[in-house]
């Protein structure tokens, strides 16, 4: 088990993580959560001695890893640039670590052939690094990573540089790579949020180098506990709408809705999927965008700037003008200090 | 602004491959197309013949009727975006702007109300004094963006990959930019991209190439719902679309074993068929069932992997408390169900 | 059009090519000739037309009017190949500090000590000749090898520095902090990562200390007196009341040849993609 505790890095005077406090099991996939700048790398780069933190401890099965330099440290890294070596080929770059480690000659490369087998590049290995295409590239340094055996495996965005069609197939391929590895604790880092929530067995959301919530990805996503973690957490971010609480929800043209909450000024949280298409309010179009399957409409509302997500590609012009339906009852309420309220 | 046209265009290298198969095109003025392809499709090939940096080996270019294939690119009126921001480092923002006009001996009142004017529509108006080299990746790009769009005479924009070094949360800034500039200069605007979301997003026509030959050219709906080929369809829409292979059987087509079946039109041979349909156009409840081997869940919604019969698919749902091994019940309506046959489209 | 283009070309080619190796053919044919060969004046073509002679390649080897080459030669060799390794093998560890720690002494930082190492070669060579002398001699090593090669160590270093630096900032960190996870501490990393990854640089800096080395006259001449000469110094003293062409003409050759295999090595090296895709 990998436990961090009261983990803290100042960069100057400004925290770049604080109060971190976490556990992460071996044989589980924990995505760590956050926007860029959030303290993702950093957290990582910690983990591996790459930046001393100022203050907390990181163990490993109880034994305290915070003076170890990186080298002594039993962890493998992949991160968001194909850092391979360049003077030596693909078989040799994974062998690598294993001769570090005083493995011998033959049954190093051996096992770097099986390694490199199993990430699809079997025929590669003799082959240099910059002879490969990025993505190809990216396996041999997944494969260096798992071919030492790590107990900690540290994946910090890997698959951010790639093709929008390669990273779908190389997360599922990572997936099902790891499964195998019952041992290890795997941390991956990721800004997108449907990434995060695919392949996580946990998820640690991160804002501003604090962890603001942690759990199952379901419950995450179900019961995020601000608008924070609310808006980490959802892709599109989550629609916040301000209403004012007064025996109803009143939300002024968008009409009211009964919510018992104590009197106040509140946010609703709705998310992109919960507006639909066909309904009374008149909202503007700024822009429409297309990701995978779906289409994302940018609205203006009443002054409210809205994100709709459709399932299927819809086409729609900047400055048309559409009808659309708020499911206000399904939205997340938060109180004006940011946190959950009336749940 | 001009309406741009490809006729019988093809480009062969110097070593007789064909990097651009025969086609016929025309873009209309004020359009926005994206031309959508791995590398080495003939995206850049085409890109180039256009700009004038290739003369094509057949065919004509004409913009607004007129033959250009002979002229150099100076004499296109064409402004250009790479994918690395080209800006002059010596020069300010403001003397970046006005360089093409400087060149060309425009007076200089004329130069400066055109370079505010521009600067203001980018947003770039408070960096007019500072030195180009100290803005960022995105800004950098708005400039090389506005020395194409200072002239007056400018034809049409061809964007060569412009989003790849941006940050992330700086594309949808750019992408919006993009799409009001397209829509207040009338400009027609071209896109080359290997990323489907960037093609979809931006163009009211997307170009799908692979191996220099033009597969489908239609609005983004088109494309998603109607693709061309197999091959469209898997490089269109996340997760792919389900392709099953069928066989015929009287006057329908059916995917044995699953239940998926529809009416065979007339003329349909009898072999190399296949059944598709997109994972979101699966309803929940129905005659058909699947056991769930593999759940990815989004969010609001999950991805389910199911084995049908022989046959493996995906369908999209509301995210639920199905687990692995469950059965699941859904229907796909017929219309939402496309006939393939040797890749290629019938019905 | 296209030949004539392509015959413009050539020709030109070929005409800077005679521009180019015509010294060395002046020089070849020279080092062949007699005093009367040298001033007689052929007919038509002096390179051609001259009675062919020995005199200039034997009085390298003592002799009336001539003087042994061949211990001035092993001098040479053993100070620039001594002073090139001494200065790579430092200079090159300097670099690797300076290119991955943070250094502050007084006021400046890195790229300021980093030009500190340059600077000395700024100043015009005169100025450092008389102090050079004056430690050599209180050293009591004037007119030895090892006084000159501490020179050229001086000398050198700086250059090596200077060009490993750059090479050192070219390989990215990255590579380093991979290295260290997978097992290595800071000194096998630059072992086995970081300078075959530098390779490049090390032959250029190699190259650039043993042209100089080799070729220096001002301090071979300045600090030595007559027991350890070098090659330059060597050949200078050849010329006398009457200038020995001929054996001039030898003598440079001689000078020149381990530079011309040294390129040719280099040159195959590079051909080889000795160069290529070290580092992405």
């Amino acid at each position: 088990m990998l436990k961090i505790t009261d983990l803290e890095l100042l960069v100057g005077s400004v925290a770049h993580l604080a109060a971190i406090n976490a556990s992460f099991q071996p044989g589980t996939l924990t995505t760590i959560l956050g926007r860029t700048g959030a303290g993702k790398t950093t957290l990582m780069r910690a983990i591996a001695g790459l930046i001393a933190p100022d203050r907390g401890q990181i163990l490993l099965d109880g034994t305290g890893w915070t003076r170890l330099p990186p080298w002594k440290r039993p962890v493998a890294m992949v991160t968001q640039q194909f850092i391979n070596y360049p003077h030596l080929n693909v078989r040799d770059n994974v062998a690598f670590p294993l001769v570090r480690a005083g493995v011998a000659k033959a049954d190093a490369a051996a096992r770097a052939e099986a390694a490199l087998a199993r990430v699809g590049l079997a025929a590669m290995v003799d082959r240099r690094p910059s002879a490969l295409s990025g993505g190809q590239q990216q396996r041999v340094a997944i494969a260096r990573a798992l071919v030492k055996k790590a107990p900690v495996l540290l994946l910090d965005e890997p698959f951010v540089n790639l093709d929008y069609n390669l990273r779908e197939a190389f997360r599922k391929d990572l997936v099902d790579l790891l499964a195998v590895e019952t041992g290890t604790v795997v941390l991956y880092a990721s800004t997108d949020p449907r990434e995060a929530l695919q392949m996580g067995d946990q998820i640690v959301l991160l804002a501003d180098g604090r962890i603001v919530q942690s759990g199952s990805p379901r419950d995450v996503f179900a019961n995020p506990a601000s608008l924070t973690a609310a808006s980490v957490v959802n892709d599109p971010p989550i629609n916040p709408i301000p209403f004012h609480q007064n025996g109803v929800a009143d939300f002024g043209a968008l009409g009211q809705q009964a919510i018992t909450l104590p009197s106040g000024a509140y946010t609703l949280g709705l998310r992109a999927s919960d507006i639909r298409a066909g309904g009374p309010h008149q909202a503007r179009v700024t822009l429409t965008e297309v990701t995978g399957s779906e289409t994302l409409t940018h609205l203006s509302l009443n002054g409210l700037d809205l994100v709709m997500q459709e399932k299927s590609v819809v086409l729609r012009s900047p400055g048309d003008v559409v009808g659309v339906h708020l499911d206000l009852h399904k939205g997340l309420v938060f109180g004006a200090d940011g946190q959950r309220a009336g749940v | 602004m001009a309406e741009i046209r490809l006729a019988k265009l093809a480009h062969s290298y110097g070593n007789g491959t064909n990097a651009l198969k025969p086609l016929d095109m025309t873009w209309r003025d004020g359009g926005t197309y994206a031309l959508l392809g791995p590398s080495g499709c003939g995206k850049s090939t085409m890109l180039n013949i256009i700009s004038g940096l290739l003369k094509p080996s057949e065919g004509r270019v004409l913009f607004d009727g007129q033959d250009v294939t002979d002229k150099d690119t100076g004499a296109r009126n064409i402004a250009q975006v790479f994918q690395v921001p080209v800006i002059y480092r010596s020069m300010t923002v403001g003397e970046n702007l006005a360089f093409p006009l400087v060149c060309r001996r425009v007076p200089t009142p004329r130069i400066k109300a055109r370079v505010e004017a521009i600067a203001e529509r980018l947003g770039l108006s408070r960096h007019l004094n500072s030195r180009a080299v100290a803005l960022t990746a995105d800004q950098k790009q708005l400039i090389s963006l506005g020395r194409g769009l200072v002239r007056e005479d400018v034809s049409a924009v061809l964007l060569d990959e412009p989003l790849t070094v941006i940050d992330p949360q700086m594309k949808f800034e750019l992408r919006k930019i993009l799409k009001d500039i397209n829509r207040e200069f009338r400009l027609t605007m071209v896109l080359v991209t290997h990323d489907q979301n960037e093609a979809l997003t931006f163009a009211d026509t997307v170009v799908v190439m692979n191996h220099g030959e033009v597969i489908q050219a239609g609005t983004p709906q088109e494309l998603f719902e109607r693709p061309a080929t197999t091959h469209v369809g898997t490089f269109i829409g996340s997760p792919a679309m389900n392709f099953l292979p069928a066989v015929r059987e009287g006057d329908r087509v059916l995917v044995p074993g699953a239940g998926l079946s529809r009416t065979a039109p007339a003329d349909l041979p009898t072999t190399d068929l296949t059944l598709a349909f997109r994972p979101e156009h699966a309803v929940a409840g129905g005659p058909l069932a699947g056991t769930v081997t593999r759940i990815w869940f989004e969010g609001a919604d999950q991805v389910l992997a199911l084995s049908v019969g022989d046959a493996s698919l995906r369908i999209r749902a509301v995210a639920g408390a199905e687990t692995v091994g469950a059965i699941v019940r859904f229907d796909v309506p017929q219309d939402c169900l496309r006939l393939y046959h040797q890749g290629r489209l019938v019905a | 059009m296209k030949t004539l283009y392509l015959a413009l070309k050539y020709l030109a080619i070929a005409l800077w090519s005679a521009f180019v190796v015509f010294p060395f053919l002046w020089a070849l044919t020279t080092s062949f000739k007699s005093a009367n060969g040298v001033t007689g004046g052929a007919t038509w073509i002096p390179w051609v037309q001259y009675e062919p002679s020995l005199q200039g390649w034997q009085s390298l080897f003592g002799g009336v009017g001539g003087i042994n080459v061949v211990k001035p030669f092993y001098n040479s060799l053993v100070v620039t190949l001594s002073a090139s390794v001494i200065s790579i093998t430092l200079g090159t560890l300097a670099a690797y500090a300076l290119s991955r720690f943070t250094f502050r002494f007084l006021w400046m930082r890195n790229s300021d000590i980093t030009f500190f190492f340059i600077s000395q070669r700024i100043m015009p060579p005169i100025v450092l000749a008389i102090p050079f002398f004056l430690m050599l001699r209180s050293l009591g090593l004037l007119d030895s090898l090892p006084g000159l090669i501490l020179v050229y160590v001086a000398l050198l270093m700086p250059i090596a520095v200077w060009v490993m630096v750059d090479f050192f900032n070219g390989v990215p960190r990255g590579l380093d902090e991979m290295a260290w996870m997978d097992g290595c501490n800071p000194i096998i990393t630059f072992w086995r990562v970081i300078l075959p990854n530098a390779l490049p640089g090390l032959v250029v800096a190699g190259m650039f200390c043993i042209i100089f080395g080799w070729n220096d006259f001002f301090f071979a001449f300045t600090l030595t007196f007559t027991e350890t000469q070098l090659l330059p110094v060597a050949i200078v003293s050849l010329n006398s009341s009457v200038t020995p062409w001929w054996s001039l003409s030898a003598a440079a050759l001689v000078s020149i040849a381990p530079l011309v295999v040294l390129a040719f090595v280099v040159e195959r090296f590079l051909s080889k993609g000795g160069l290529a895709g070290a580092v992405r």
